[in-house]
């Protein structure tokens, strides 16, 4: 009789320790965030945001110096002019750090949710937008510039684009909105046919371009919002597209690669990759890149020629970041947090930080 | 293996009564609670069973008599209680499988509510992954996870005069206590080994359940409540629902038992 109640007593405490250990690992479920500047990369990597030394791959600072299961990083961390670093944390605040030392110039705690996409940053002001559904514009000193948030229908986890006059963003609520950069109003909203989940592009011509996850891209008028087309993509599309001003670039899950040309819809050419595409591509002068879970960074001409697979260990679902003449990949699962490649696709230095 | 058999299935099913009901997760958990019990109801009503079994079996002459007799002698103890068990056809764990069921469940559920809420990226992807191919999961995303006052999601509080109240984990112990009381059999022995580890398991499981409900999202409290009102409305079909347990000072005994069915 006792070694029964035993036995209920045991697994009911080997649940709490289960359910613990669950709930912990799924506060901290994303993908890195990367960014870098002329000396450092920095990577918003999990427990911590790393910078590393650029020519060397060597861990320079971290923040916090003490990881705190309940403080994990995830969103794109951005440089602002006047020399900070701001990124935002899972546990709802936003930080400024000194990008040369890691030292927290500030933090803005007025958000309820976690930051999930990385911040807009214009000459004056961080626009950063939130899970608990508000965009909230901040001053360089970490104060809140608008009278008040302006509030969407759900959570947006993409990060906010401008054209100066408006800032632009999407929500899982399946809708775009443009907000004043000053007064913080709407402008207009419109509704589209799935989540989005990644940010939008700014076009020539007035024109704003959003990926769905409803399985398409859309171009809209950046005027009054109004749905200008749409193109159907094989599946669904998570981070946004990228733009080089000819051609717009977006992968979608089933692993398609789409150029179209800005100006007159359509498509310029397909590419079928080895894998879900999450990440954005990225543009270097006429080399597009582009990272697939399959774990292949794919570096191609803007005409979709000259395709070249690199792979990397791990899964990457990170968009790429360029710095200088290096390429920097943030796999999830792999061995390491941030690998360098140069433009031949070579491995110049990879960074795991130390326990 | 896991995945496949518990969390993917019941990922689905909440996600199907979630779009059947017009997007409220909170209905769909309590439908679902009550789904889980419909299916473990046989479980459940032989626990039921060999709980009065077991009392009756602890309550019998013969027993105590075998008890007088082998005294110092734990391993023939042992064995005469097992020869015991086999003549009167009971099973000594049948009484505890049932609630050794609900711990995988419960896990399981966990796991499909944070997994269907999807409040991270990764979340999101592997709930992608997870729907089954008739599922339009572009037209569920994102859902709803509000719920009366509570975000589903994250653990629950009240905010009264600027203190939180955990008021979900307080009704979560106050039902798995009402329900441990009055589902527990009676024995007026004070020496009954099972009833003083009933008596135990009436004081833990409410603080155990209580604390979950504390530290984790407050679906998990919905399915918590639904399943102990279900609980004791089984109880209750059975016959075996003691409401005078509940009165202090009360005494197993000094009433009628419980009919039985």
């Amino acid at each position: 009789m006792k070694k029964k109640y035993l036995i209920l007593i045991g697994s009911l405490l080997a649940l709490a320790v289960v359910l613990g250990g669950c709930a912990t690992g799924l506060t901290a479920s994303s993908w890195p965030g990367i960014t870098a500047d002329a000396e450092y990369a920095y990577i918003a990597g999990g427990p911590h945001v790393y910078a590393v030394n650029l020519q060397t791959g060597v861990e320079v600072w971290r923040f916090p110096a003490k990881a705190a299961t309940a403080t994990p990083f995830f969103a794109t961390p951005k440089i602002t002019p006047d020399g900070q670093l701001i990124v935002g944390s899972f546990d709802h605040k936003l930080y400024s750090l000194n990008p040369q030392t890691g030292t927290e110039n500030w933090r803005f705690e007025l958000a309820k949710d976690r930051w999930i996409a990385g911040v807009l940053v214009s000459e004056d002001t961080i626009y950063a937008a939130n899970a608990d559904y508000s965009l909230y514009a901040v001053t360089f000193a970490g104060k809140s510039k608008w009278a008040a948030p302006f509030k969407a229908d759900q959570a947006i986890w993409g990060s906010p684009v401008t054209d100066g006059t408006n800032v632009y963003f999407g929500t899982l609520g399946r809708k775009v909105y443009a907000v004043n950069v000053q007064t913080g109003k709407q402008t207009w909203a419109q509704s589209v046919d799935g989540a989005i989940l990644g940010s939008p592009v700014v076009g020539p011509k007035n024109t704003l371009y959003v990926g769905t996850y409803g399985g398409a891209l859309i171009t809209l008028n950046a005027l009054n919002g109004e749905i200008l087309h749409q193109v159907s993509t094989s599946s669904w599309i998570w981070s946004g597209p990228t733009q080089d001003g000819t051609n717009l670039y977006v992968g979608d899950a089933g692993g398609k690669f789409y150029a179209i040309p800005l100006t007159e819809g359509g498509q310029a050419w397909t590419k079928d990759l080895n894998g879900t595409i999450i990440g954005s591509p990225i543009v270097n002068n006429s080399t597009i890149i582009v990272g697939t879970e399959s774990g292949n960074i794919y570096f191609m001409d803007n005409t979709g020629e000259n395709m070249r697979p690199v792979a990397v260990p791990g899964i990457i679902n990170a968009t790429p970041c360029l710095a200088g003449e290096l390429v920097l990949v943030a796999p999830t699962n792999g061995d390491n947090l941030l690998v360098a490649l140069d433009q031949s696709g070579s491995i110049k230095w990879s960074f795991t930080p130390a326990k | 293996m896991w995945e496949t058999i518990i969390v993917n299935p019941f990922t689905n099913v909440l996600l199907l009564i979630y779009k059947l009901i017009g997007g409220n997760f909170g209905i769909a958990i309590i439908l679902f609670t009550i789904l889980i019990r419909l299916v473990t109801h046989p479980l459940m009503a032989s626990q039921i069973k060999s709980s009065a079994k077991m009392t009756e079996f602890q309550q019998s002459k013969q027993w105590q008599d075998i008890q007088k007799k082998h005294k110092g002698d734990k391993e023939k103890l042992a064995q005469e209680q097992m020869k015991l068990y086999k003549e009167l056809g009971i099973s000594p764990f049948a009484s505890c499988l049932p609630s050794l069921v609900q711990i995988p469940l419960i896990f399981g559920l966990y796991q499909s509510i944070m997994r269907a809420l999807a409040a991270t990226p990764s979340q999101l992807l592997i709930l992608t992954r997870t729907v089954y191919p008739f599922f339009h999961l572009s037209d569920l995303v994102p859902l709803n996870s509000q719920f009366l006052w509570m975000n589903l999601g994250q653990p629950e509080r009240v905010y009264m005069f600027g203190v939180g109240v955990p008021l979900l984990a307080i009704v979560v112990a106050i039902t798995t206590y009402v329900q441990s009381k009055v589902t527990m059999p009676a024995s007026p022995n004070p020496n009954d080994q099972g009833a003083m580890m009933n008596k135990m398991m009436a004081l833990y499981m409410p603080l155990l359940l209580g604390y979950f409900a504390l530290t984790f999202a407050s679906g998990l409290s919905i399915y918590f409540i639904t399943g102990n009102l279900i609980g004791i409305a089984q109880y209750a079909l059975l016959g075996k629902v003691n409401w005078r347990a509940l009165i202090p000072g009360y005494k197993p005994g000094t009433i009628p038992p419980a009919r039985n069915k």
